[in-house]
């Protein structure tokens, strides 16, 4: 028999937006629960280096994340982590949240999902295909690694590959321009041993004996094969919008048009952050988010 | 929750356990901080499970010889012997099956 809890607000997704909208919801006196389908953090769990966090010159993301749970933990707010949403129904006054472990029952909602990074275009089976150059990136010391993407994320990740001791890296976008900072693209690129290409899709793999030598590359002037090692694959994000599709409005794309107070078509349903449809996603502007809606969601529950 | 292993004692310790999981991890790995988290929601149902963890970068030869390259990389040990490895992220359900069919 699983527990019930009855709250004032869930908030779903423990990023930057979630995380500022406990603070928050706990600073109002709102019974809060956080709830997380991974560790909080979201994907700035997964940035080497944020220099563009005010207060802090430069910050691993990891760290940050930790300063902004340990403020959370400080406030009582309890988390659930690595939580199985198993159902969800945010269609009456009291909104119905259950997972593996409990059943909530509450009043208000905050949607702060976030982001998920997109998969590899290219559907075959390879083991040499990664997400993560911390988590899988030392092997390739000495080897040649092809980076898909031309983001931030690709750049970012690419740099610290390249900081690994990888022989060569070629990078390719598919699109006519790469969309990192130019500081971040220019550190890359004036390496000596980084290719970096744009408007060049990755078309197939060669392998040799279930090991992969190299890939057959699309690029403007016709198809060539280059060898490679490993791939590491970052290719910009899609909003995580699985648990919810079906009850909240999205826009075309998947990402939820909120009014400027971070409600969505719901009554006492609220979102923020990266799920919400923009223009800019930063940390900051998350947080911005996570605040708006934490403060919504006290004057709907508290209405004077 | 989880026992910190070391390149001089590692083999010793996992012959005397009966039943237990090892991560392999990397300090800055995000995907590895997400599977402690489900190695301790697992651990919470069963109790019996001895859960220890080893850090790749400051144990080379004790990742070498276990053949963790991938971080994370999760071994089952069951009467003294690594049993099954998996390389990357499981949820507690998939934890669970893993855990059971090694």
């Amino acid at each position: 028999m699983k527990e019930q809890i009855s709250c004032d607000l869930v908030i779903l997704g423990g990023g930057p937006a979630g995380m500022t909208a406990a603070v928050y919801a706990a600073q109002a006196n709102l019974h809060t629960i956080l709830l997380d389908t991974a560790v909080t953090g979201g994907l700035v769990n997964s940035t080497h280096t944020v220099k563009n966090f005010p207060s802090q010159k430069e910050i691993h993301g990891i760290t940050l994340m930790e300063k902004m749970r340990d403020q959370v933990d400080a406030l009582d707010v309890p988390v659930e982590e690595v939580c199985d949403i198993e159902q969800l129904d945010l269609s009456g006054e009291t909104k119905i949240i259950e997972t593996d472990e409990c059943i909530y029952h509450t009043r208000s909602v905050i949607l702060g999902t976030g982001r998920k990074p997109a998969p590899f275009y290219l559907d075959e089976e390879c083991e040499e295909i990664h997400y993560c150059a911390v988590c899988d990136g030392s092997p390739y010391k000495g080897k040649r690694v092809l980076v898909v993407g031309g983001g931030n994320s690709a750049f970012d990740e690419g740099l610290y590959l390249h900081q690994l001791g990888v022989s060569h890296l070629t990078l390719v976008e598919e699109m006519d321009r790469f969309f990192a900072a130019p500081a971040t693209r220019d550190q890359l690129c004036s390496q000596e041993n980084v290719t970096a290409m744009t408007s060049t899709r990755v078309c197939g793999l060669t392998m040799e004996e279930g090991r992969l030598t190299g890939v057959r590359l699309s690029c403007e002037d016709g198809e060539k094969t280059i060898p490679v090692d490993g791939i590491f694959v970052f290719m910009g994000q899609i909003p995580s919008n699985e648990i919810f599709k079906d009850q909240i409005a999205l826009d075309d794309q998947g990402y939820i048009p909120s009014t400027p107070h971070m409600e969505t078509n719901l009554p006492g349903v609220f979102s923020a952050g990266d799920i919400n449809a923009k223009t800019f996603r930063q940390i900051t502007t998350a947080m911005s988010d996570g605040t708006i809606a934490a403060l919504s969601a006290q004057r709907y529950l508290n209405p004077r | 929750m989880f026992q910190t292993l070391e390149e001089t004692t590692y083999e010793s310790k996992i012959a005397k356990v009966s039943a237990g999981i090892l991560i392999c991890f990397k300090q800055l790995c995000p995907h590895c901080r997400n599977m402690e988290k489900a190695i301790e929601k697992f651990a919470k149902r069963h109790a019996q499970v001895s859960l220890f963890k080893l850090d790749m970068e400051e144990n080379p030869e004790a990742s070498q010889a276990l053949e963790a390259q991938r971080a994370p990389t999760l071994f089952v040990i069951k009467a003294g012997k690594i049993v099954a490895r998996k390389a990357g992220l499981m949820n507690p359900k998939e934890l669970t099956a893993f855990y059971k069919n090694a």
